[in-house]
């Protein structure tokens, strides 16, 4: 039984390193202005070049997410600039939309593409789906349990990553846009590529590259989604205010079930927190790296979700 | 059994209809077409999805009246459900539906690869967000597409005009907002004294300051309406021929009153008169508990509203009227 790679996440080149020296086999990073999750968990193009650098030269890997959803002329410009990050040595990228996926793999087949949790993926069939669309991997929220897992890793030719240390919302990652029913704000994308910045002369900033569509989850946006799951509302049944509660949501820490996954086949664990401070993400990345090491650990050991502040939840990850 | 649209002057008007009884309470005189079965919850009452023997009547009662018998599939499933998810397409194929309405991915590749001959519909959970997501799903076999809630007219203007995909567009009632894999409202079986699956049968709202959105248990709907009667000569002029009354957790009144006056609309508009009936307001004013909204269609936040009609906006205040 191989042991599974440890996938930590980090904002920062900061947060790289910390992972790295916590024991991530790799670790993913949000690229400016095309990650989920916000531009200020993001690294720019000096940061990603320098981080790549460090990470390859410590034998690992970096993944870097372009997961929000770009519209026409958008994509056409970030095509554009995927030789860039492939001359950097990047060829890890995790995507969010079927669409940009299918045409990535076309244009780029060197490109190893992660069709990221927000893509839906939960059944075996999904992961078929995925593979046949032409994911060289797909990741599975840790709500999936070992059991679906063992049938799941019946799909051959696809690498499967589930997201043992993760928030689950009351609604699935990939399905919600109820924070852009409330409230949708476009916003000009940043500039990434030194060349971009030329070529903006006096336009104004996203003039050129587009706008995010700060408020939905799907597509990513600045601060994405205004957490309208985790604020109280009111029940009414039949015309009548019946309660005042919250959305059910929780931590989901597996790493009790961290052998099961491996036995069941999982090729990656991977934990979420692109926002996470370094003090906060270096013991976590640690527990997991022990655990994995040690083959096991028991229940009683599980990371308590009171050590992640109350505002990771949903934005930044 | 009614024919596809073909000419500039036809359209197809459908629904979605959960179960037997449901069906056979409504008046679907102005509909063409019906999908069935509920997309958010296996145990949902007498669910189409898993009632098989239901399913076959039900595809029959809709072409004994002469319509396109339509099947819907569940937009977030588990392992557990592929097998009668099989057996659902299979029992449809058999009965001669006429195209299956697919949400999730994996379903996807199960009907393109042991179905081939059921005709698919996207659904709007299969997040078709662009002209390349449309052209993904076409070679897995997809021929219509509902877009991602969240596009607007002009997006979903742009991925008709780039690769010619037809869309179907959800012209009235509560847009979808979220699927969840967990039902809060089990929670309250011991305090309401209701089971499951009578829980999701009541009129659910959860409110949050100037909003409000409908639950169906695994399910949140938009609060508001979405309606776009003002609009349906933008909608025709710009090639859509395929309109979703949005139905699933409504009254048999509600589906017949709004077919009725979404038909009488689009036949006026087709004939080159674009105005609005004030009667065709009232109704759809009367049957939106909170008020009406554009969705994403404009642009905006999906509950603003963008027509000429103040008193569209509606009232939260209503949420709490007694039910009549």
């Amino acid at each position: 039984m191989a042991a599974p790679v440890l996938l930590a996440p980090a904002g920062s080149p900061d947060a790289v390193l910390a992972a790295l020296d916590a024991g991530a086999d790799a670790v993913y990073v949000g690229l400016k202005g095309w990650s989920r999750g916000g531009a200020r968990r993001e690294l720019g193009w000096d940061e990603l070049a320098a981080t790549q650098r460090q990470v390859a030269s410590a034998g690992r890997k970096l993944q870097v997410a372009v997961n929000t959803i770009p519209k026409p002329q958008e994509r056409a410009q970030l095509f554009e600039r995927i030789p860039a990050l492939l001359d950097l040595g990047i060829d890890e990228v995790i995507v969010n939309d079927i669409g940009i996926l299918a045409a990535l793999e076309r244009r780029f087949p060197e490109l190893r593409l992660t069709a990221s949790i927000g893509c839906g993926a939960q059944t075996v069939a999904d992961v078929a789906f995925f593979r046949d669309l032409g994911a060289h991997a797909v990741v599975l929220p840790g709500t999936v349990s070992p059991a679906e897992m063992r049938e799941i890793r019946t799909v051959r030719g696809i690498r499967v990553e589930i997201m043992v240390h993760m928030v689950e919302e009351f609604v699935l990652l990939g399905k919600c846009w109820m924070p852009s029913y409330v409230h949708l704000k476009p916003s000009p994308l940043p500039t990434v590529f030194p060349s971009e910045v030329a070529d903006a002369g006096d336009a104004p900033e996203g003039a050129l590259r587009g706008m995010r569509q700060t408020g939905s989850m799907k597509r990513g946006g600045v601060g994405a989604c205004f957490r309208i799951c985790q604020q109280p509302w009111e029940l009414y049944a039949s015309g009548r205010r019946v309660d005042a509660r919250l959305f059910p949501g929780r931590q989901i820490s597996r790493i009790a079930e961290v052998k099961a996954y491996a036995e069941a086949g999982v090729d990656v664990l991977k934990l979420q927190g692109r926002s996470l401070p370094v003090e906060l993400l270096a013991p976590l990345v640690r527990r997991y790296r022990e655990a994995i090491d040690a083959g096991t650990v028991s229940a009683a050991d599980e990371i308590e979700s009171a050590a992640l502040p109350a505002t990771w939840a949903v934005v930044g990850r | 059994m009614s024919h596809e649209p073909q000419a500039m002057n036809e359209f197809e008007l459908n629904t979605t209809i959960a179960n037997l009884r449901d069906l056979r309470e409504s008046d679907l005189r102005d509909y063409d077409a019906v999908y069935l079965g509920d997309i958010y919850c296996r145990i949902y009452e007498a669910n189409f999805l898993e009632h098989l023997a239901d399913l076959e009547e039900g595809l029959q009662i809709l072409q004994d009246q002469g319509k396109r018998a339509y099947v819907t599939t569940y937009a977030a499933p588990r392992n557990d459900f592929l097998p009668k998810v099989r057996k659902m397409l299979e029992v449809s194929a058999a009965a001669g539906a006429e195209a299956v309405e697919i949400h999730n991915l994996g379903i996807l590749k199960i009907a393109h690869d042991e179905f081939p001959q059921l005709p698919v519909h996207i659904g709007g959970f299969a997040n078709v967000y662009t002209d390349a997501g449309a052209e993904a799903l076409r070679g897995f076999g997809a021929v219509r597409f509902t877009p991602n809630y969240e596009l607007s007219l002009d997006e979903i203007h742009e991925i008709t005009t780039t690769c010619g995909a037809p869309m179907e567009l959800l012209v009235h009632g509560k847009m979808p907002l979220g699927i969840s894999d967990y039902c809060f409202l089990l929670e309250y079986e011991e305090k309401w004294g209701i089971k499951c699956p009578d829980l999701c049968q009541k009129e659910l709202f959860v409110k949050q300051g100037d909003w409000a959105m409908k639950s169906v248990g695994k399910g949140i709907l938009s609060g508001k309406d979405v309606c776009m009667l003002e609009h349906l000569p933008r909608l025709l002029a710009e090639g859509h021929r395929y309109f979703r009354i949005e139905a699933v957790s409504e009254s048999p009144a509600y589906r017949r009153e709004v077919a009725s006056v979404y038909r009488a609309a689009l036949d006026r508009t087709i004939g080159g008169d674009g105005a609005v009936d004030e009667g065709w307001w009232e109704t759809l004013r009367r049957h939106a508990r909170i008020g009406l909204c554009n969705g994403f269609y404009f642009g905006k936040s999906g509950m603003d509203y963008a027509g000429i009609r103040p008193d569209a906006i509606g009232s939260l205040s209503t949420i709490s009227r007694a039910e009549s």
